[in-house]
């Protein structure tokens, strides 16, 4: 049974590509996206215990390194989300040199602060991100020797992201079960010992934070594709702060949880969002709820049995 | 437009107005971080509704100087329940702490764009006097915001630095649990603290509405310059962050005579990181922190 689920979700996912109407679908897609966004987030605070809000630099820097080649240069799809993801490991290597040898109240503050210049900077760089208003872009077909995928034909942006979103939880996987992942969780565990341990926690700080920092900006990079589309508000804090929200609800620690606090958060906006603007208020009574509850979110909750100190700090 | 000294000088003078509030506020920030380990990303949006609710006494009353008195007083009415009830299970843990205090700024921000809506709005200066100065007219308000800053910074210096509670406030900032160990009331200071730094938050708030514009997110724009204050300055240290916000403000406000003001930002930033380069704790931080 245990072993069936996962394969059972691939099919599942697979399938419901073909029988999803087209709404459903491209909520699915936006869905998918994002829950790279999710997993990549909870390396960087469930895994090490490294609360960033200056991830929204990488989603957008993803978002624009794939856009941008593909409007200027016409670059391909693919070659454009790579450069997108190799932007994203840049600033995420520049920034992360700052911010990982700080405390950990200046880490928080000092990749906020992060999040914020790179928004103010793209909202003032028009000629180089169109500003508010964002950049459109066409995309052009995907060969694959013969074979020619159009990401306009309803399925092939669904099967695009869908084949991304498992080769990047196949990666994180890895990852996370290799013994850099346990020195991960050693760090999040207790920092002091895994020093007196011989590790040296900075660099894994740092290593934790860059592949957070790409696998976030390859999710930007998606998300636009999958919209055609990208605007300076991807800068904005406000995407610092919902992969937050997705591991909460989730469950910190895990990388499943962050992917089902995506599906249940996204159901929620698309039906709240109609009926209700102001539906960050709830936003922020869920954030404050679920603290209150546990640290380690919901899934994480019910793993831990309730462990209020589970999220060691 | 002004020209030669007077030019820069009316710039340079500007920004240090603004450094006064911007310590005002990033004081309150400091000092709820050093007492309490909130890392308060809602310390914007209390400026924010010192700022709406000024508004609010304005249109009502007409008189701006009515709001100056009663809006703190709202504003500590609400700070201290919040404190007590919200945010003090996760005091100490900065991570958690502002997690929290982002829930609590989306509930602000968002109450604030239902009762107040999303158009920014203006308040007429209250004091429409102008003071001519080496060709420069200068707008008389925004001196007389400058000597009511100071003489709040000073009280605040004289409250921590000369009464009981002042002291008591002090004491916890040093070491909590020794504190505590020696028989102080922590719950009282925890309040007070809370309580102190939102209303500086709420003055400032008041202050700056008749010199910028009262909007539900204007607070997201004066939270990052205090971020980087108390930053450079060092995390809970009052000294560093007065000084770093007057040096800041000044620097940033010279640099509007030639730069647009997201260079500006740039360029404070840039400092920001350079003097992270060089001392991870800030200018005045501890080590411990």
């Amino acid at each position: 049974m245990k072993r069936g689920f996962p394969f059972l979700l691939v099919i599942s996912l697979l399938v419901l590509g073909l029988i999803l109407p087209r709404g459903a679908r491209s909520l699915m897609v936006q869905m998918m996206a994002f829950s790279i966004f999710a997993m990549a987030y909870d390396i960087s605070l469930g895994f090490t215990n490294q609360c960033s809000l200056g991830h929204s630099v990488f989603f957008g820097a993803g978002a624009y390194g794939t856009i941008l080649p593909m409007l200027h240069w016409h670059f391909g799809v693919l070659p454009s989300v790579f450069i997108g993801f190799l932007l994203g490991l840049v600033l995420a290597f520049l920034t992360g040199l700052i911010s990982v040898r700080l405390s950990e109240a200046y880490f928080v503050i000092v990749t906020a602060i992060f999040s914020a210049i790179f928004h103010l900077l793209a909202m003032d760089m028009t000629w180089l991100t169109g500003g508010d208003d964002g950049l459109s872009v066409t995309l052009p077909k995907i060969g694959f020797g013969p074979l020619k995928l159009s990401l306009y034909h309803p399925l092939g942006t669904y099967y695009f992201v869908l084949a991304f979103l498992l080769a990047g939880y196949l990666a994180l996987r890895t990852i996370v079960g290799s013994p850099l992942g346990m020195i991960f969780v050693a760090i999040r565990e207790n920092e002091k010992r895994t020093a007196f341990l011989g590790y040296n926690v900075r660099t894994y700080k740092l290593i934790a934070f860059l592949i957070s920092g790409t696998f976030t900006a390859l999710s930007g990079g998606l998300y636009a594709v999958s919209l055609r589309y990208a605007t300076a508000d991807f800068f904005s804090l406000y995407w610092s702060i919902i992969p937050i929200v997705w591991c909460l609800v989730g469950g910190l620690g895990t990388l499943i949880g962050p992917c089902i606090g995506v599906a249940l958060m996204s159901l929620f906006q698309y039906y709240v969002s109609a009926w209700w603007t102001y539906y960050l208020v709830i936003f922020g009574v869920l954030i404050l709820l679920i603290l209150r509850v546990s640290r380690r979110g919901i899934l994480g909750y019910f793993i831990g049995r309730g462990a209020r100190g589970g999220w060691r700090l | 437009m002004p020209e030669g000294v007077g030019f820069i000088l009316f710039y340079l003078i500007n920004g240090l107005i603004w450094g006064l509030i911007i310590a005002l506020i990033s004081l309150g920030l400091s000092l709820i971080f050093g007492v309490m380990g909130i890392v308060n990303m809602a310390h914007g949006d209390i400026y924010m509704i010192g700022a709406v609710l000024s508004f609010y006494f304005v249109s009502l009353f007409g008189n701006f100087w009515i709001s100056l008195l009663i809006v703190p007083l709202i504003v500590a009415l609400i700070a201290a329940p919040t404190e007590r009830f919200i945010l003090r299970p996760f005091e100490g843990h900065p991570s958690v702490t502002m997690i929290a205090t982002v829930g609590i700024s989306f509930i602000l921000q968002q109450v604030a764009l239902a009762t107040f809506g999303g158009i920014p709005k203006k308040i007429s200066s209250p004091w429409e006097v102008s003071f001519d100065f080496l060709g420069v007219s200068y707008p008389g308000y925004r001196l007389l915001v400058a000597a009511i800053s100071t003489l709040i910074i000073i009280g605040v210096w004289l409250f921590l630095y000369r009464t009981s509670l002042g002291i008591l406030i002090r004491a916890s900032m040093q070491d909590k649990e020794m504190a505590s160990a020696m028989g102080i009331n922590v719950n009282k200071v925890l309040i007070g603290t809370f309580v102190l730094g939102s209303v500086l938050a709420a003055i400032g708030g008041v202050l700056a509405a008749p010199i910028s514009q009262v909007f539900y997110l204007m607070g997201n724009d004066v939270i990052l310059l205090c971020f980087i204050v108390v930053i450079v300055g060092g995390l809970g240290s009052l000294e560093g962050t007065l000084i770093a916000a007057l040096i800041l403000s000044s620097v940033e406000g010279a640099m509007a005579a030639f730069l647009t003001p997201t260079e500006a930002r740039a360029m404070i930033f840039i400092i920001m990181v350079a003097v992270l380069m060089l001392r991870p704790q800030g200018l005045f931080g501890s080590k411990r922190t």
